[in-house]
């Protein structure tokens, strides 16, 4: 899954070389990283949790399920609800729009290649120059949008998109929807193109229409490769920071705080390292379900 | 399973062959709804692109009309001198290239030896491993820093080039395990065999053999390394303090703030900065599926 596009023929390495224990050698300086960076630092924030902790005074001491229960009388639930609006609603927009670009990419359109390429643009590009492109995009004063619908007579007077609860949420969508669907457009495509055209053709020749063959023939073939996309994307939207934090840093009130703005301000801005670990272990709690679902999806991909 | 139902479905369609084929062709037309879904889309990904420029290029005090003007009157390369000459900036550029460049080839080495050992070795414990290391890509990187920010400077490295590089490999190492991994599993077993019969040693084969055979997935994995480092922005924000601070979280400090923004440097700022990782997919075209399923940037 996560390797290259290769013909899976060539790889041959059906029982592998002799010699595993040389095999696992190789992978201990890795492995060492590995625990250093990724899994001590993990453990250890989710140990912060069952502590009194402050970022910027040394010591700590043990309370038990107090950062829980406080994070729970009053962080998480609208976190929960902020997350699961920007996850659910950028990966629905993206996929949408990314599969829709997909169909159209891989039809005879002239100079297919050449658009493939330029629209990955935006998801290549630095996540917080995304942020800036659409700060300057919304800005409240002097920016396009406004401009745009106060010429078309859409709005009478110019609308602070950033500084409203409901506005700023779909603004924020609006930017990471932007940034990602190019990529869902580039995998789909990929997909799209182990699609055989003789299938088309026959599909056509037996009468069924444009609709009929996406569904029957297209949908099918692509199943696979979209429950990936879809999945990678909600993981990834589930904790995304850099747009909303340079874009509204968790606001208006509090209206686009996502958990990892929230776990990133209460550690960093407000120095509570055990109720940032505490909002951070119940957000993995959350997250793991759909990563389980994630190396499930791999492994089977992995063992064909 | 594509095979499969390739040839399933090919035998569904069989019995009802000689059906009369229709009056329409659908595949000579030209796609007339797939240029207006390419037309909408393409406004809607390139009309910002397309702003970002213009602002860049238009001089100051045109930049603060409202409404604002579609296409400048005049143009003018000003912001992007004003870059050249901001030193903070170009301070954090050169971090910026340090810290990438050191977080790549310090993770190219370290995974090489892993990727191929995933790829070529059976032992006990593998697949767990390569798993865990996969799922350690969608740990919360927000959690992460809570340790790593206080064991940086418990030991005194917050601030430092290393906080920055150690913190990056912790998206690099699974990103570069699993696309070299990748990369050795299309090399035939039979060429290491081969060398084996021939008397060379494990490290022999690694070093004369595979890894110049595999040199452009090395680099390619390189440069999806160096693409992800340059993109950071929550470590260096957070572990590089004021003197050690790259591009992303150094223009976001320097221009987003109190007081109104510098709108048009910043824009042409964002251009700059946005070059070297176009430039770097524009290199990696011929990788850009494998890339991207590994992680080679994250959403």
């Amino acid at each position: 899954m996560s390797a290259p596009a290769t013909p899976s023929r060539s790889s041959r390495a059906g029982r592998g070389l002799s010699n595993g224990t040389f095999g696992f050698l190789l992978t201990l300086p890795a492995l060492a990283l590995f625990a250093a960076v990724i899994m001590y630092p993990l453990i250890g924030a989710l140990t912060t949790s069952l502590y009194k902790q402050s970022l910027v005074i040394p010591g700590r001491s043990f309370v038990g399920l107090d950062n829980f229960r406080f994070v729970l009388e009053n962080q998480f639930w609208p976190v929960l609800k902020n997350t699961l609006v920007f996850a659910g609603g950028a990966t629905a927009l993206a996929v949408a729009l990314g599969l829709a670009l997909a169909l159209a990419l891989n039809s005879r359109l002239p100079g297919r290649g050449f658009l493939r390429g330029a629209f990955i643009f935006p998801w290549v590009i630095p996540g917080v120059v995304v942020s800036f492109v659409w700060l300057w995009i919304f800005n409240a004063n002097y920016g396009i949008l406004n401009g745009l619908l106060l010429r078309l007579h859409l709005v009478d007077h110019p609308v602070v998109w950033l500084g409203q609860p409901g506005t700023a949420m779909w603004a924020v969508i609006v930017a990471k929807v932007w940034a990602s669907f190019p990529w869902i457009m580039v995998m789909l495509l990929a997909g799209l193109q182990t699609v055989p055209g003789t299938l088309h053709e026959a599909a056509a020749l037996d009468g069924a229409g444009t609709l009929q063959r996406f569904w029957h023939v297209t949908l099918p073939h692509l199943r696979g490769i979209l429950g990936v996309v879809v999945l990678l994307e909600l993981i990834w939207n589930f904790q995304h920071f850099d747009t909303i934090y340079v874009m509204t840093n968790g606001g208006p009130a509090g209206a686009t705080t996502t958990f990892a703005v929230a776990v990133y301000n209460t550690a960093f801005k407000g120095f509570n390292l055990g109720r940032a670990g505490a909002l951070g272990a119940l957000w993995m709690v959350l997250l793991l379900v759909l990563v389980v679902v994630y190396v499930r999806l791999s492994e089977r991909g992995e063992k064909r | 399973m594509t095979l499969q139902e390739t040839r399933f479905a090919a035998d569904a369609g069989a019995p009802v062959r000689p059906v009369p084929p229709r009056t329409n062709k659908p595949r000579r037309r030209f796609p007339a709804g797939a240029a207006v879904t390419v037309a909408v889309l393409g406004i809607f990904v390139f009309a910002p692109v397309y702003w970002v420029l213009v602002t860049a290029l238009t001089p100051t005090n045109a930049v603060y009309e409202f409404p604002p003007r579609f296409w400048p009157r005049h143009v003018t390369l000003q912001h992007f001198t004003a870059l050249v000459h901001t030193p903070v900036l170009l301070h954090y550029l050169i971090n910026s290239l340090v810290v990438s460049i050191a977080t790549a080839v310090l993770t190219v080495l370290v995974s090489a030896y892993t990727g191929y050992s995933f790829a070529k070795f059976r032992y006990r414990g593998r697949r767990s491993l390569m798993y865990l290391i996969l799922a350690s890509q969608m740990f919360p990187q927000a959690v992460l820093l809570i340790t790593l920010y206080l064991v940086f400077s418990q030991v005194g490295l917050l601030n430092s080039y290393l906080a920055l590089i150690l913190s990056f490999t912790t998206f690099t190492l699974p990103l570069c395990v699993w696309m070299m991994k990748g990369f050795f599993d299309t090399i035939p077993d039979e060429l290491i065999e081969a060398a084996k019969v021939d008397g060379a040693g494990q490290f022999a084969i690694i070093h004369r053999i595979l890894l110049p055979v595999s040199l452009p997935g090395l680099v390619a994995t390189g440069l999806f390394a160096f693409i992800r480092g340059w993109n950071d922005f929550i470590f260096a924000l957070t572990l590089g303090g004021p003197d050690h601070l790259t591009l992303p979280p150094g223009l976001a400090n320097h221009y987003i703030g109190e007081f109104e923004t510098g709108w048009p440097e910043l824009m042409a700022a964002s251009l700059v900065v946005s070059l070297p990782v176009v430039i770097g997919f524009a290199v990696l075209q011929r990788y850009l599926v494998a890339g991207l399923t590994s992680g080679a940037v994250k959403g």
